[in-house]
């Protein structure tokens, strides 16, 4: 599993202080953290950063190349301007980089679009025009209809392509989540060669309690990842997450949890249902995996107490 | 060319819980008869494909003052048994409904708080006037809910009242008082699926047992988010019958409070010709919303004005003719 460390983000109010404070520490610390952790490419989210996002982006790829040397990069805001700089800035320094990202809404598809193609880089594509299809294909058809079509026009190979069926959080969102899952089933089906996926992991438990996002970001990794997910934008230093990642890729069926992971991953991958028959139910470690399946597939309804009741 | 057409059904693996409300004399209380609702194991009125054991029932709203702020419809249609609770009550019971919801506003007509020796002496009343099971709802704000509905739930013990409102944040003295005397709560959801399941989980985490919770989904009136509440119900209705445990209370919709505070339920003037009649408009605003609402699943409908009462009743007859 391809990881994009998530956490050099403008909602976390130290980065946010740490760019109007033009301090780095504080980023520094979290790039080395986050590439120590196993993360392949350090995603960096400045917002839309309008009026400095030219000047914010560069110095940042600045201080995480002087800190953890040329890990690729994610550059992550709607401002284009800022993505173009931090491109000229990646390809000076010798970093690989990929645009986070464009759409199938034509005022962000023609404008980034076109830069993945002039830099020769990756590009993050969420299947998405002005709005969030409510089904899985919805999602495909922007994919077919618009995006891809697009990359061939502009001769973007596809393994530079990484579509994004987008993941909304389980609580309050909770129908998207097998559409989620069946838009990435789909998007690795439809071409060959097939483009590449990504997601938001950690959107699927955003305004879950702080205490059980872990297990519910696992889960779903672990399904998504049947479904043929390449990469996830995701927390490295998540060190249950990066275990049951371990898991999966050695299959590495030593321990009751391992095997309730394996076991969900191949029902998901050979599109079999995922039965209390799959785990121990005398393991409550394995009771909570089960029963948080059954929220990610939306047959129970999410609330707090969900694994309590 | 002839042939045969299997209609597919639905095969349900759950059920709703069936909840009594009120206790005659012999379970502790003095009711002339008790209410059961729930126990469904199909979507509403689909007998093809399971059980409604109970119908929905009919609930009318009395409060503890003169409502001078209602719509004059129901001002002139009630006349002054609004000046009382118990003779209110007592004509609602002859009108047909099936339980009282009676409403303690907290405060008189005269703006002053009420204390608990007269809110409990108005439930006392009420429960003396009629021999229908009763719900008491306090006036909506959580000091004053907590104290009242406590001195209601020791003062009436054993009558199966259901209490309410219980919310998420303010829920636990409310299902202690009616853990400690023998009553119902109602759970109470601002229109959320999930929001909805939480607070039967906390509640039953009291250890408050399932067959004394009622569910209120939070009712959205005709043109005012009836929708919403529809698309609620079905999906907290569709995941009670697929198994999920903690959605399986009945539901109450407090149709009348909702109805009657829109503007087509008041305005007599400045408001376009075409609207029509005010007393019909106003009365057809409450039976649309009610209808909508138990087509959607509604256990129990608290209504207002007593001609809706007569049209629901006959709605609800027709419905359950299988």
């Amino acid at each position: 599993m391809y990881i994009i460390g998530e956490n050099i983000q403008i909602l976390s109010p130290r980065i946010k202080a740490a760019i109007a404070e033009h301090d780095a520490t504080y980023i520094r610390q979290l790039a080395r953290a986050q590439v120590e952790h196993g993360a392949s490419m350090l995603d960096v989210n400045i917002g839309p950063r309008k009026k400095d996002g030219t000047e914010v982006m560069p110095w940042l790829i600045e201080e995480i190349y002087d800190e953890v040397g040329p890990v690729p990069l994610s550059l992550d805001t709607t401002n284009a301007a800022a993505i173009e700089a931090g491109l000229k800035k990646c390809r000076e320094l010798g970093i690989e980089a990929m645009i986070n990202s464009t759409s199938a809404d034509p005022d962000r598809l023609n404008v980034t679009m076109p830069m993945a193609a002039e830099y020769g880089c990756k590009i993050i594509a969420l299947a998405m025009d002005k709005n969030i299809p409510a089904t899985a294909d919805g999602r495909v058809a922007l994919a077919m209809e618009v995006i891809i079509p697009k990359a061939e026009e502009l001769g973007i190979p596809m393994d530079r392509i990484y579509l994004d069926p987008l993941v909304l959080t389980v609580n309050g969102c909770q129908e998207h989540g097998p559409e989620t899952l069946n838009a990435i089933r789909s998007f690795k089906m439809l071409w060959d060669p097939p483009p590449m996926t990504t997601v938001g992991l950690s959107n699927i438990s955003n305004s879950v309690p702080h205490e059980m996002r872990s297990l519910i970001n696992r889960t779903y990794l672990v399904m998504l990842m049947a479904a043929g997910l390449d990469s996830a934008i995701a927390d490295p230093l998540d060190e249950a997450q990066n275990e049951v990642i371990r898991i999966i890729e050695q299959r590495d069926d030593r321990t009751g949890v391992g095997r309730a992971y394996l076991a969900l991953y191949d029902a998901v991958a050979n599109m079999e249902e995922f039965t209390p028959d799959h785990v121990d139910m005398s393991d409550p470690d394995q009771v909570a995996i089960y029963k948080t399946v059954r929220i990610l597939e939306n047959k129970v309804i999410y609330a707090h107490g969900y694994l309590t009741s | 060319m002839p042939g045969t057409v299997e209609i597919p059904k639905e095969k349900w693996t759950g059920a709703i819980r069936q909840v009594t409300l009120g206790a005659t004399a012999d379970q502790g209380g003095s009711r002339a008869r008790t209410v059961t609702v729930g126990g469904e194991t199909t979507l509403p009125f689909l007998f093809f494909e399971g059980a409604i054991p109970n119908p929905p029932v009919i609930a009318l709203e009395v409060q503890d003052s003169y409502p001078a702020d209602w719509s004059p419809v129901l001002l002139q249609a009630w006349g002054d048994a609004l000046r009382d609770p118990a003779t209110w009550a007592r004509k609602a019971e002859e009108l047909g409904a099936d339980l009282i919801m009676l409403r303690l506003r907290g405060v008189n007509s005269n703006g002053q708080l009420t204390t608990t020796a007269q809110a409990t002496a108005t439930v006392r009343a009420v429960l003396q006037a009629t021999g229908l099971p009763v719900i008491v709802r306090g006036p909506g704000q959580a000091e004053r809910d907590n104290e009242l509905l406590v001195a209601v739930a020791e003062a009436a013990a054993g009558e199966r009242l259901a209490l309410g409102l219980c919310e998420d944040k303010n829920y636990r003295t409310i299902v202690a008082a009616a853990l400690a005397h023998g009553h119902l709560v109602i759970a109470s959801s601002p229109i959320d699926v999930n929001l909805a399941k939480q607070l039967n989980i906390l509640i039953s985490d009291m250890r408050m047992p399932l067959d004394r919770v009622l569910m209120d989904p939070t009712t959205g009136a005709l043109g005012y988010g009836l929708e919403y509440t529809y698309s609620v119900m079905e999906r907290l209705r569709i995941a009670a019958l697929t198994g999920d445990s903690m959605t399986q209370q009945p539901m109450i919709c407090f149709v009348g409070e909702e109805s009657w505070r829109q503007k087509e339920s008041r305005a007599a003037s400045g408001v376009p010709a075409q609207w029509g009649d005010l007393e019909k408009r106003s009365v057809t605003w409450e039976i649309v919303t009610a209808t909508t609402l138990l087509e959607s699943g509604a256990d129990i409908v608290v209504l207002r004005h007593p001609k809706t009462v007569g049209v629901i009743r006959n709605t609800i007859r027709k419905l359950m003719a299988q």
